[in-house]
């Protein structure tokens, strides 16, 4: 990767944020986002995405874009998941396990219905 | 009304002017001047509205109509469409679920409603290990800006403008740092983050580098670029992987975009950073130790001056601040000090992370304002206390700030107001204590921290910890006088003086602010071999054990029935408690709340163990022997019999004393008999141990009222050498507001009575019960029995109930409406007669000195209740009409009487009191505590021995071998047993028996998962 | 004996300023503990006087120089695990594996510690074993983990 000027930093910008946002026409219709900090992990993170990555692959869909992030505060109710389909917002899941994990994305990523029994909140944290 | 036609409310929150909501405000500001619209549109920009995700977005009033991921390039035709025209444009409007969710939304979440992000602004949303994601959220934006537009001293006078402050725990401004490190002389400098969180308590740090590294490197950058700085560490502890791995990353990243090394973003401005791994020494926290690690020596501090902004590593000027200060940096570049400094306080500006853990609900990370209460953050955003148990501290600071007690949760949070309480800021650690921790303990589990970790440089910290650790140690043990106090306090204090750098001025700060809020808990433990929290091992023979007011040992007991051994545990309970099958049924159970077993998981049930080894001997016919005295000189009267009176003429009466008890009710046992309804106390069981207690040799004189057939006078004139006064507290508080001496408003005393004595009882259809204690619980579960529909009001929440867990949710189960935060303000009536009662609702307000909410009415939300029956139990007071012929007792203000707490004597002498009387309505438990203490005061009166005891530690009874357990239940969390109760139609029309008792097997089962703390302490007789 | 994988090491933080924390880190993770020779040869090799390697291996916590048991049992002694009652967990795995922190199994399978805080305090208590975050381990939870690892 060469080195960005001031003017590369701007276009890649434009170009991430068109990546990786969910919007009609873009690549990607859903996001599943596995929140993997330490206490995340500790607490299980790593079979809920291990049970995301296998969900991908069985359901052989193209547009569904699986990541991490850090730590989303609430330690003791890791692992936690956030799913995102485009035009809606995010759903923060909690308490979770890889058999939850496989039946929220059948329901919820694949067939658009919010699994309410392990969903804590919709929308988004508020900043300043 | 606003003059305009529409208003646009364009969301202003992080998330959404990180996604260019400004620049939507001005695009749409000029396409409305295009088209003349100023004076029918108005332009907002508000608050967040938590749908960060879809920003930015603009809600159009009076239409409710909601846009997302608007665009500039979306305005034109947005405003041409919807403003001149009226059709709004349905492909950039965010379209609600067909259904409503039937989920929350995030910001009503109370865990994140009152968090405001700013160093946390990425957390949880980019993934930190890809640079892309964060340069998509404006990331590297305030870079660009600062390396482009902004001078060194710029950048530097914005800083100082925002009034930032050190986030690390001094909260020194932090501008005003970079202007000295500016300043300072050097061919080079140096800038450093400490991440080397040493607060073995806090995370935060640990959570901002693992979630948003970048954020730390772009602020240490503009901090380089400002200071004239060429090179940068980041300081991280090794205990932290994870985070060493990804600031690893990100640094790397940041390299290959340029955005590290030589020449940034084509500037001409170098700058690169490393990073250091700590290895886990708490005052390498310490700036000047930090240095010294990095340099490769030992982690020992220096004294300042020099300050490293002078003379740091190697010699050179060097800025540390600490991992949330940098990670506020960009942000407060891009959105401008202003903005900044209008969040917080007037000396703390801007918000706080904090890392909340202990025992509350919701542990985690968040961030508040400055200025948010120590309350909010622990009961609105953590959920309050873990299993409803009473909050005791917060430690903040770590093991260089304080304890804070109830008395400080309206404190609001800043550097100064926290100082000023006796604790520190801190980097924001906070662990909240519950009443099962013991604040001695705490301090000595802090200054032993201390201790190791003290480098032993200098002699007060070298010398002073270990002398002050050794008093705590003597105090934990019961080992230590009251003198050890002073010198514990002037050790804290010259230590604190005298020490060379942070660690030692600091480490006494635990000590010092747990005498200032706590010194009760310390006297305790000196004077009564006592540990409340039942923590201190020295002195607790066992959790259970220690909690029973009157010292019942149920650790034994439970281990007994895990063995089979029922007769023998019986004879455990009977050493203590003459009344077993009552308070297996109706206790509080203060055991359960300090079983360990229920620290992580189920307590054991130790009051359906009790109640199942009382029934099998009841049933098998079993009654224990019980040791008695010689016969002793002396007459003991008492009046009263209800818990207290048969607790102490019992006790009497085995030390051989010829006991009398004259109640003036027709039945024995007071409230027990006439307050408790049969489907909780069954009457025929308190007779059976009613009658255990006259086999013991206590005679009961009923329809005899003291103060009316006899005076207190007479009953000494007939030879009795003490009388103990155990009346209770029988006459029921009002509610004082207007109309309530009408028709239909009844004495829950009078209704409880009548009916339990008499089976009579007039009660209407729709009944309304005021409060939330057992009387009020049990007045309710009655009425619903009789048929009535019946909703209680009580003007506060569940949680500060102080009725029994199980009976609040028996009455939910059984259909009986609750209205929580309400409060009756009038009685509706007509010809005399109720017809309904007006309520207003409450809102809890700041914490009052119980640590409970203070309930205040909201105005404007009074509304009526057709009823036909009002039931106050709001409280209750002794009657004293007892005291006729002799008014020499000194009563209080509340119209109890005024005894010697640790005796139980009155200021007349030869007169106890205790129970209700005395403390007002209480549990069943408090009033056989009062007969026990009694009983013993009354003993060393007639014998003209001195009240003064000495006190030892509580010791087991017994020593129980433990049993042999299966690998299962070694390795295994085991549900609690479940009590069999009757179906809630099985109990509706009749007052049989709810709760069924626990099976033999079950209670078995049960026992078997004591943990055993019994063994494991020093309390058990060898 | 010149140990490659050592020398590697060696090299690769050579040069660094402010890395000697880092390198004796790293050294360690590859034997388990700080080797009395390894020492002495990152003495010879870096040219820093084996008195100061010393100092710094006894003065962090982080360095141990006797051999470590296969499997480590962290316990976490910060001050949320305390509350959360961390110190029973020390003794109750102390009393089953029947040695005391800083110690080691006579068949060198466990060694036992305490640490200082993880950073994983919502989880509280805290056992770190062989590395991995164990939250909330309530006594039968560490019963099974440990027995579990013996297998």
């Amino acid at each position: 990767m060469a080195k960005l000027t001031l003017k590369d930093l701007q276009k890649k910008r434009e170009e991430v944020k068109k990546a990786i946002t969910l919007r009609e026409g873009g690549p990607y219709k859903a996001k599943v986002t596995v929140h993997m900090g330490t206490c995340g992990i500790a607490a299980g993170a790593r079979k809920v995405i291990d049970a995301v990555l296998k969900e991908v692959e069985k359901s052989d869909r193209q547009d569904i874009l699986v990541t991490t992030t850090g730590c989303a505060g609430l330690c003791s109710r890791e692992p936690m998941a956030t799913v995102e389909l485009v035009g809606k917002p995010p759903v923060k899941y909690i308490d979770l396990t890889a058999e939850k994990m496989a039946k929220i994305f059948k329901d919820h990523v694949l067939g658009g219905k919010t699994v309410t029994d392990y969903a804590l909140a919709y929308g988004s944290e508020k900043t300043s | 009304m606003s003059p305009y036609r529409l208003n646009l409310m364009i969301c202003a929150g992080t998330g959404c002017v990180s996604n260019k909501s400004f620049q939507v405000k001005e695009a749409l500001d000029k396409e409305i001047k295009k088209h003349n619209l100023e004076k029918e549109v108005l332009t907002v920009m508000t608050g967040c509205n938590g749908f960060c995700a879809a920003g930015p977005i603009m809600i159009v009033q009076p239409d409710g109509i909601f846009y997302q991921l608007l665009k500039e390039e979306d305005i034109p035709h947005l405003v041409e469409e919807h403003l001149l025209k009226g059709r709004p444009v349905k492909k950039l409007m965010y379209t609600p679920p067909a259904e409503p969710e039937p989920i929350p939304k995030m910001a009503d979440i109370s865990f994140f409603k009152k968090q405001i992000l700013i160093a946390l602004r990425n957390k949880g949303i980019i993934d930190p290990e890809k640079i892309d994601d964060y340069i998509a959220r404006e990331g590297y934006v305030p870079l660009s800006k600062v390396l482009t537009e902004m001078k060194p001293e710029d950048v530097i006078s914005e800083i100082k403008k925002s009034g930032l402050r050190g986030r690390g725990g001094g909260g020194f401004p932090t501008g005003l740092k970079w202007e000295f490190a500016r300043r300072s002389e050097g061919d080079k400098k140096f800038v450093i983050c400490n991440a080397d969180e040493g607060d073995p308590g806090a995370f935060m740090d640990r959570s901002i580098v693992e979630a948003d590294p970048n954020s730390i490197l772009e602020g240490m950058t503009i901090g380089a670029y400002a200071m004239g700085a060429d090179k940068g560490y980041v300081y991280v502890r090794s205990e932290y992987p994870l985070a060493v791995e990804r600031m690893k990353k990100a640094i790397q990243q940041s390299r290959e975009y340029g955005l590290l090394g030589k020449d940034i973003l084509g500037s001409g401005f170098d700058f690169d950073i490393e990073v250091i791994q700590g290895a886990g020494l708490f005052v390498c926290g310490e700036e000047t130790a930090l240095i010294a690690s990095i340099e490769g020596k030992i982690g020992e501090p220096k004294p300042r001056p020099p300050y490293p902004v002078e003379k740091g590593l190697w010699g050179k000027p060097t800025n540390i601040n600490n991992v949330e200060t940098w990670a506020n940096v960009p942000a407060i570049i891009n959105w401008g000090a202003d903005w900044f400094s209008k969040i917080g306080t007037k000396t703390s500006k801007g918000t706080k992370v904090f890392s909340v853990a202990g025992k509350i609900k919701d542990a985690g990370l968040i961030e508040v304002p400055m200025g948010t209460t120590l309350g909010e953050i622990i009961f609105d955003i953590a959920g309050g206390i873990h299993s409803d148990r009473k909050f005791k501290a917060v430690l903040i600071g770590g093991p260089s700030g304080g304890a804070l007690p109830v008395d400080c949760l309206n404190l609001p949070v800043d550097y100064e107001s926290l100082t000023g309480a006796g604790a520190m800021m801190g980097s924001g650690g906070m662990v909240v204590t519950d009443e099962n921790n013991c604040m001695v303990e705490m301090a000595r589990f802090f200054l032993n921290f201390t201790r190791d970790e003290s480098c032993g440089k200098c002699t007060p910290c070298r010398e002073g910890i270990p002398r002050m650790l050794e008093i705590l140690t003597r105090i934990k043990q019961g080992n230590a006088n009251m003198e050890d106090l002073t010198l514990l306090e002037d050790l804290a204090n010259s230590t604190k003086d005298t020490a060379l750098c942070g660690l030692g001025n600091t480490a006494p700060n635990p000590v010092l602010t747990t005498l200032r809020y706590f010194r009760d808990e310390y006297e305790a433990h000196i004077k009564y071999k006592r540990c409340p929290s039942a923590e201190c091992r020295e002195l607790v023979s066992s959790p259970c054990h220690y909690a029973c007011p009157i010292d019942t040992d149920a650790a034994s007991y439970v281990a007994l029935i895990a063995h089979g051994k029922f007769k023998d545990a019986l004879d455990v309970n009977r050493l203590a408690n003459p009344i077993p099958s009552v308070c297996g049924r109706v206790c509080h159970h203060p055991c359960e709340v300090k079983c360990r077993a229920g620290e992580i998981g189920e307590p054991i049930a130790i009051r359906d163990l009790k109640r199942f080894v009382a029934d099998w001997g009841r049933e098998k016919g079993y009654t224990p022997s019980l040791p008695s005295g010689p016969k002793k000189d002396g007459k003991v009267a008492i009046v009263g019999s209800g818990p207290a009176g048969l607790m102490a003429g019992w006790k009497l009466a085995q030390m051989g004393y010829g006991v009398t008890i004259f109640e003036a009710e027709s039945v024995v046992g007071g409230m027990l008999s006439w307050g408790i309804p049969d489907y909780r106390l069954p009457k025929d069981i308190l007779k059976s141990e009613i009658d255990d207690i006259r086999a013991a040799g206590v005679e009961i004189k009923i329809n005899t009222s003291v103060g009316k057939d006899i005076t207190l006078d007479e009953i000494f004139n007939q030879g009795y050498k003490a009388i103990f006064v155990a009346t209770g507290a029988p006459h029921n508080l009002k509610l004082r507001i207007p109309g309530e001496d009408v028709e239909g408003v009844i004495d829950p005393i009078e209704f409880l009575k009548n009916y339990n004595l008499n089976k009579e009882a007039k009660i209407g259809k729709k009944v309304a019960v005021v409060g939330g204690g057992n009387t009020a619980i049990d007045a309710a579960r009655t009425a619903w029995r009789l048929g009535s529909d019946v909703t209680i009001f009580y003007r506060r929440t569940r949680p500060e109930m102080p009725a029994n867990v199980e009976d609040i949710e028996a009455a939910f189960e059984e259909g009986i409406k609750i209205e929580f935060l309400t409060l009756p303000v009038e009685v509706l009536s007509e010809n005399g007669k109720i017809k309904g009662v007006k309520c207003t609702r409450m809102a809890l307000s700041g914490f009052d000195s119980s640590g409970r909410r203070r309930p205040i009415p909201v105005e404007g939300t009074e509304y009526e209740v057709e009823i036909d029956t009002l039931i106050p139990a709001i409280g209750q007071q002794p009657n004293l009409s007892f005291m006729k012929g002799n008014s020499k007792l000194k009563t209080t203000s509340w119209n109890t009487l005024e005894v010697d707490p640790e005796t139980m004597a009155t200021n007349v002498p030869g007169i106890f009191a205790g129970g209700d009387v005395v403390h007002g309505p209480a549990t069943v438990l408090q009033a056989m505590e009062a007969g026990n203490i009694a009983a013993d005061s009354i003993n060393r009166y007639i014998r003209g021995e001195p009240f003064e005891k000495e006190y030892k530690p509580l010791e087991s009874v017994m020593k129980v071998p433990p049993v042999e357990l299966t690998e299962e239940e070694i390795t295994k969390e085991m549900d609690r047993s479940e009590m069999p109760s009757l179906s809630i139609k099985e109990r509706n029309g009749n007052f049989k028996e709810v709760e069924l008792g626990i099976t033999k097997e079950q209670a078995m089962k049960e026992a078997r998962r004591c943990l055993r703390c019994d063994l494991e302490s020093k309390g058990v007789k060898q | 004996m010149k140990d490659e994988k050592l020398v590697e090491i060696i090299q690769a933080h050579r040069g660094e300023q402010g890395a000697l924390l880092n390198l004796l880190l790293e050294v360690q993770d590859k034997y388990n503990y700080l080797p009395k020779e390894v020492l002495k040869q990152i003495s010879e090799e870096m040219d820093i006087p084996f008195s100061r390697l010393f100092s710094i291996a006894t003065f962090f916590k982080s360095f141990s120089l006797t051999p470590r048991g296969k499997h480590s049992v962290h316990v976490c002694m910060g001050t949320a695990c305390q509350v959360w009652g961390g110190q029973r967990l020390v003794d109750k795995v102390g009393e089953e594996l029947k040695i005391k922190p800083g110690e080691t199994t006579e068949d060198l399978n466990f060694t036992l510690e305490t640490i200082n805080c993880p950073g994983t305090c919502g989880l509280a208590p805290v056992v770190v074993l062989d590395k991995e975050v164990h939250g909330k381990v309530s006594q039968k939870k560490l019963m099974k983990l440990i027995k579990e690892t013996e297998k």
